[in-house]
């Protein structure tokens, strides 16, 4: 156990649930959301976006389009599907679960930090 | 000056340095191994070449025309090695993700068949000690060099050291075999890296960030060029020897045919052949003899089994002896030489002393 493998492991949880908040507002590409992601600190190197996109993809919880540019070749613009909605919403409740527990069990034990 | 390619990355034109060519080609060559399991690996590769296409677009201008091999090594730190990224992916089945600190397991000494010279023996001993290939190989070419100078490139401690071990380290044909020669653990995430021609890449993406210093590049041409010369001297041997060879082997043959007829009527034939020796002297005392029947039975036969299992893990699909089967067989062998030859002399003077 060290603080790391629990801190990606957090990380690795929410990404999803980010990746389709991220979404759920706008349509954006791919460098948007690294954009986003960065800001936020979730993620450290970019490699890591793309695969979690094309799983959520296939997982039609996603869908694209290209996307002409002026600054270069078309980008893939992701929005999320109507079965990502649904999932988001899933995961927002059990977030909201999670908070919860979490700090209702830190003012219950007076443990904050 | 640089030599500069023009490549087209995700529907881009841009010219590259060479040495950033190489580094970037590694690269992507990695991603596409490290995604080998997913659905849609080449759709993944296919968006982080076009993310990697838009951060040399906006490094680029009137003045930076050509993409260097610092821009590679700064966008390869931005997109992230492939170990760098495993980490964070979603592997819902399980949750074998400390890749790192479970991926160590039991190391074997293999022959190394993807990077090799001659049998990939220094190869294997440097995946197992866990040092650069190119040193072990100056080691031992230094080391024979003294033999080689006096010609002789077979008849010295060094070659005979290597041609045993090339006998009885058995190469790593599997995916398993390669790992637990590398000493990661088998396991089906990392022989998902291995299959095809996976290993060698993988060893290349190891090195693939630090560009290789003069003094390696040094030893890689000097065990190139060493290399090289062992294996036009040994071809020249082999044609040579060639016609030798034949006629021993067809003396071996009829060899074998005329001990098959001699063992058939051994105890006659000894009896007949050497009249002045007392026989009474063998048969009447049991052990050296079951000893010396023992040791018989085992210099002939440990290598016609080694030669069939040979036959067969090449052409059959047999699996190959371990380690520790060959040093065993072989150790076994030279006791059964040594035990033999002792009773043989033992008989023989007292036989005829008698």
């Amino acid at each position: 156990m060290n603080v790391d493998n629990v801190r990606s492991q957090m990380r690795k949880g929410m990404l999803e649930y980010c990746i389709l908040l991220l979404l759920h507002r706008e349509a954006s590409y791919a460098s948007d959301i690294i954009q986003k992601l960065k800001e936020a600190h979730l993620i450290v190197v970019e490699g890591t976006l793309y695969p979690l996109l094309t799983r959520l993809k296939n997982d039609n919880l996603l869908a694209y389009e290209w996307v002409e540019s002026n600054q270069g070749p078309p980008r893939k613009y992701y929005s999320l599907t109507r079965d990502g909605e649904i999932f988001l919403q899933g995961l927002e409740e059990s977030w909201m679960e999670l908070a919860n527990t979490v700090n209702h069990l830190k003012r219950k034990q007076n443990l904050l930090l | 000056m640089k030599r500069t390619f023009t490549i087209n990355l995700g529907g881009i034109v841009f010219h590259i340095d060479e040495d950033a060519y190489d580094l970037l080609d590694d690269y992507l060559n990695n991603l596409r191994i490290h995604f080998k399991k997913e659905e849609s690996a080449e759709e993944i590769v296919h968006d982080m070449e076009l993310r990697i296409s838009e951060l040399f677009s906006n490094r680029l201008n009137e003045r930076n025309q050509v993409v260097t091999l610092k821009d590679v090594e700064e966008i390869i730190a931005q997109m992230g090695k492939p170990e760098e990224f495993s980490d964070d992916e979603s592997n819902n089945e399980n949750e074998s993700n400390h890749k790192t600190q479970e991926n160590k397991g039991v190391k074997r000494l293999y022959r190394n068949p993807d990077n090799k010279i001659m049998g990939g023996v220094c190869s294997g001993i440097a995946a197992y000690l866990g040092w650069d290939v190119t040193a072990i190989r100056i080691i031992f070419i230094a080391m024979s060099l003294p033999f080689f100078m006096n010609g002789l490139i077979l008849l010295n401690w060094i070659s005979i050291f290597y041609i045993v071990a090339w006998i009885i380290i058995p190469e790593a044909h599997t995916a398993p075999e390669k790992l637990s020669m590398k000493g990661m653990k088998v396991n089906v995430e990392n022989i998902g890296k291995t299959v095809t021609d996976g290993f060698e890449k993988v060893d290349n993406y190891v090195n693939s960030g630090k560009p290789r210093s003069f003094l390696q590049r040094l030893g890689e041409g000097i065990v190139a060029v060493v290399g090289f010369l062992i294996k036009c001297i040994l071809v020249i041997a082999a044609i040579c020897c060639t016609p030798i060879l034949f006629v021993c082997l067809v003396v071996c043959f009829s060899l074998f045919l005329a001990a098959i007829g001699i063992i058939s009527s051994l105890p006659e034939l000894f009896y007949v052949s050497m009249p002045f020796v007392d026989w009474s002297v063998i048969t009447s005392s049991s052990v050296p003899t079951l000893l010396l029947s023992i040791s018989g039975i085992l210099v002939i036969g440990i290598p016609i089994v080694a030669f069939i299992h040979f036959l067969m893990s090449t052409f059959g699909n047999w699996q190959s002896m371990s380690l520790g089967t060959r040093i065993t067989l072989l150790v076994l062998w030279l006791i059964a030489i040594g035990v033999g030859s002792f009773f043989m002399l033992n008989f023989g003077i007292a036989a005829i002393q008698h």
